[in-house]
């Protein structure tokens, strides 16, 4: 089994309409499961497609190891496709959705068999061989789909928002089926989605998309804790997004907000911009040491679990993200005043 | 003053009802009892085989070029694409003497008539002509009818099945024309019934010879024109029969029309 490749995207660019994938460059490792995050319209799915090979490129290539696929018609590129709402063969049973790409491709019909019945017991769907796909739930359905998409031992398998159209308790037991799956097969997996927690939970390695365009790619944690621009930063739910620029004070690095200066950890210079997460922001009634802000409570909402706080420092205004009970310790002063402190290596730059 | 509305609406559906069943009925009436008789008559039984072959053979021709054609229009992104699509819907929006008018000129007086012509193939006053009519006015339906279907059915199925192993074409006969099998069905019968009662077209362009190119509705105008009153209730009794029978036929295919086909029934 050759499943050393890796997949290569070299300067794709594609129009469609008045879209525009731009410039698309990305390596995926061999067997790696790479994410690829962006909103609604991003291109998501067309990038997925021109990787199966269903439409042509524009300008640029799409190497698998030393193979250059950029020419090769879908059925020659041996990917793997589950779409969001699984394009499974209506007129088909299950049995035979699963078999179809072995039949096509001419294998032996025991061990077509054989294979197919591996491939259902590795997804716990050997119960639903003979029934059609209409009568399945949206998690059987999926399983169907992968199932299909894997039998055939894809090179590369293309899953486009795969767990999007579940319930949240399926989503989340498919979620670790994926990863299970993954672990057994190795197959080098692209995944796109649109929803973090999914990301955050699957990915080896992120890229983050938006209007055709790759904006960063790396690490979950990284690209969470260090986005490298404002639209990244803004598409993670960072409110705190800010100009500013680094200056250095005795060796150390400061940033401003407002009219103060943050001390900071980084290795820039001059302009740049700033986020800080929301979350990583900590609000209490007394002062204390480092990068420390006196301010002022605006406004207080819920959020899920938590409380939105909305407060003024240094004439910026900051989102700050704060456990119920935290929140009562300053509230109790009463008259909304509170300490902010920002701790230096919450404080992410990137270029402006 | 609501209830008058319905009352008013549901009177004239009852009327109109009528009138059409009472038409109808005037002449199944007395053309019922004389068909088995009628249709023993040697211009009966011509006209009634050269109408059956002809359809057919004008149905096949339909099929073949409106299947490509039809998957062309539903599948590919092509410039100007509604108005080539209108392009081809024009037979259906002309009269059928008129499309008979436009055959007849295009295959009698042309250079490209001609040329057929001398290749064996003539069209005019012959029963190949009937076949090109009947073709002609017949086509642009059995497009409609089969890029509806097709458009029915999710592309990305078919991507899908390109991703696991299929060539475009069996990608088409694997996934897609099995879930288009009942427009299919609905438009093969449509253009078939509609082929056997095709008149304008093939007047204009095959003209209306005893034992010639004389088809049902042909002998129907014959018979009509000598007087031969028993014989046009047996012909037109006829017709009506297979309008009917493929209407029947048509709507219960056709009322499925926007949803894929299951194949099969369910056994779970
Ligand atoms: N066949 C097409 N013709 C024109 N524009 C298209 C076509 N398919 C997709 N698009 C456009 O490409 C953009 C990206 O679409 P898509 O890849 O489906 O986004 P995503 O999957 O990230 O939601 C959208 O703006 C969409 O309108
Ligand atoms: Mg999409």
């Amino acid at each position: 089994m050759v499943r050393q490749a890796a997949l290569r995207l070299q300067g794709i660019n594609k129009r469609l309409g008045n879209f525009h994938l731009k410039d698309l460059s990305l390596e995926i490792g061999p067997g790696e499961y790479f994410v690829l995050l962006g909103p609604t319209g991003a291109g998501k799915t067309l990038l997925l497609e021109i990787i199966a090979g269903i439409h042509p490129v524009d300008t640029g290539e799409i190497w698998l190891g030393g193979v250059n696929l950029t020419h090769l018609p879908p059925e020659k590129r041996r990917c793997g496709f589950v779409y969001q709402d699984y394009a499974l063969f209506p007129h088909l049973t299950v049995r035979k959705n699963i078999a179809f790409g072995l039949k096509v491709n001419r294998v032996p019909a025991p061990e077509a068999e054989k294979r197919v019945e591996e491939m259902a017991a590795l997804l716990g769907i050997t119960h639903l061989l003979s029934r059609f796909p209409r009568t399945l739930s949206g998690g059987e359905q999926q399983r169907v789909a992968l199932a299909r998409a894997l039998v055939i031992k894809p090179q590369v398998l293309l899953l486009d928002e795969p767990l999007a159209a579940l319930d949240p308790r399926t989503k989340e037991a498919l979620q670790r089926e994926l990863q299970r799956l993954h672990r057994a097969t190795g197959t080098l997996t692209v995944h796109v989605t649109h929803d973090f927690e999914e990301a955050f939970f699957l990915a080896d390695r992120l890229g983050i998309i938006d209007h055709g365009e790759l904006l960063q790619v790396g690490s979950p944690q990284e690209i969470f804790s260090r986005p490298s621009s404002a639209r990244v930063a803004a598409f993670l739910g960072t409110e705190n997004i800010y100009r500013s620029e680094v200056t250095y004070t005795d060796g150390k690095a400061f940033v401003r907000l407002g009219q103060a200066l943050l001390e900071v950890e980084t290795s820039l210079r001059g302009p740049v911009g700033i986020s800080i997460r929301p979350e990583a922001i900590i609000l209490s009634s007394r002062p204390q040491t480092r990068n420390c802000l006196a301010a002022r409570v605006l406004t207080i909402h819920r959020r899920g679990l938590f409380l939105k706080v909305a407060v003024e420092a240094a004439g910026e205004k900051l989102t700050v993200l704060v456990p119920p009970r935290e929140a009562e310790s300053f509230a109790q002063a009463g008259d909304g005043r509170v300490y902010c402190c920002i701790p230096p290596a919450a404080i992410n730059t990137f270029p402006s | 003053m609501g209830k008058a509305f319905k009352t008013g609406n549901l009177i004239l559906l009852c009327l109109l009802l009528t009138f059409i069943l009472a038409a109808i009925g005037t002449v199944l009436v007395r053309g019922l009892p004389d068909l088995p008789a009628t249709f023993k008559a040697p211009p009966t039984l011509f006209a009634a085989r050269l109408s059956l072959v002809t359809s057919l053979a004008s149905t096949a021709l339909c099929l073949v070029v409106a299947a490509p054609v039809a998957y062309a229009l539903a599948r590919y992104r092509l410039p100007g694409k509604g108005l080539l699509a209108s392009a081809l819907r024009i037979p259906l929006t002309l009269p059928p003497i008129v499309s008979g008018v436009c055959l007849l000129l295009l295959f009698g007086t042309t250079g490209f008539g001609e040329a057929l012509t001398r290749l064996g193939l003539r069209f005019v006053f012959s029963v190949p002509g009937i076949i090109i009519a009947q073709f002609f006015v017949n086509v642009p339906s059995l497009l409609t009818v089969l890029k509806a279907a097709i458009e029915a059915v999710d592309v990305r199925l078919e991507y899908v099945a390109r991703t696991l192993g299929c060539s475009p074409a069996k990608a088409f006969t694997g996934v897609t024309l099995p879930l288009v099998k009942n427009g299919l069905v609905a438009g093969i019968i449509l253009t078939w019934s509609k082929a056997m009662g095709e008149f304008g077209a093939v007047l204009m362009l095959a003209g209306a010879t005893r034992f010639k190119t004389e088809t049902l509705p042909i002998s129907l105008y014959l018979n009509m024109s000598t007087g031969d009153l028993e014989a046009v209730m047996a012909v037109a009794t006829l017709l009506i029969l297979l309008s009917l029978t493929s209407l029947t036929i048509f709507e219960r295919l056709g009322a499925r029309l926007g949803q894929p086909a299951t194949g099969e029934a369910n056994k779970a």
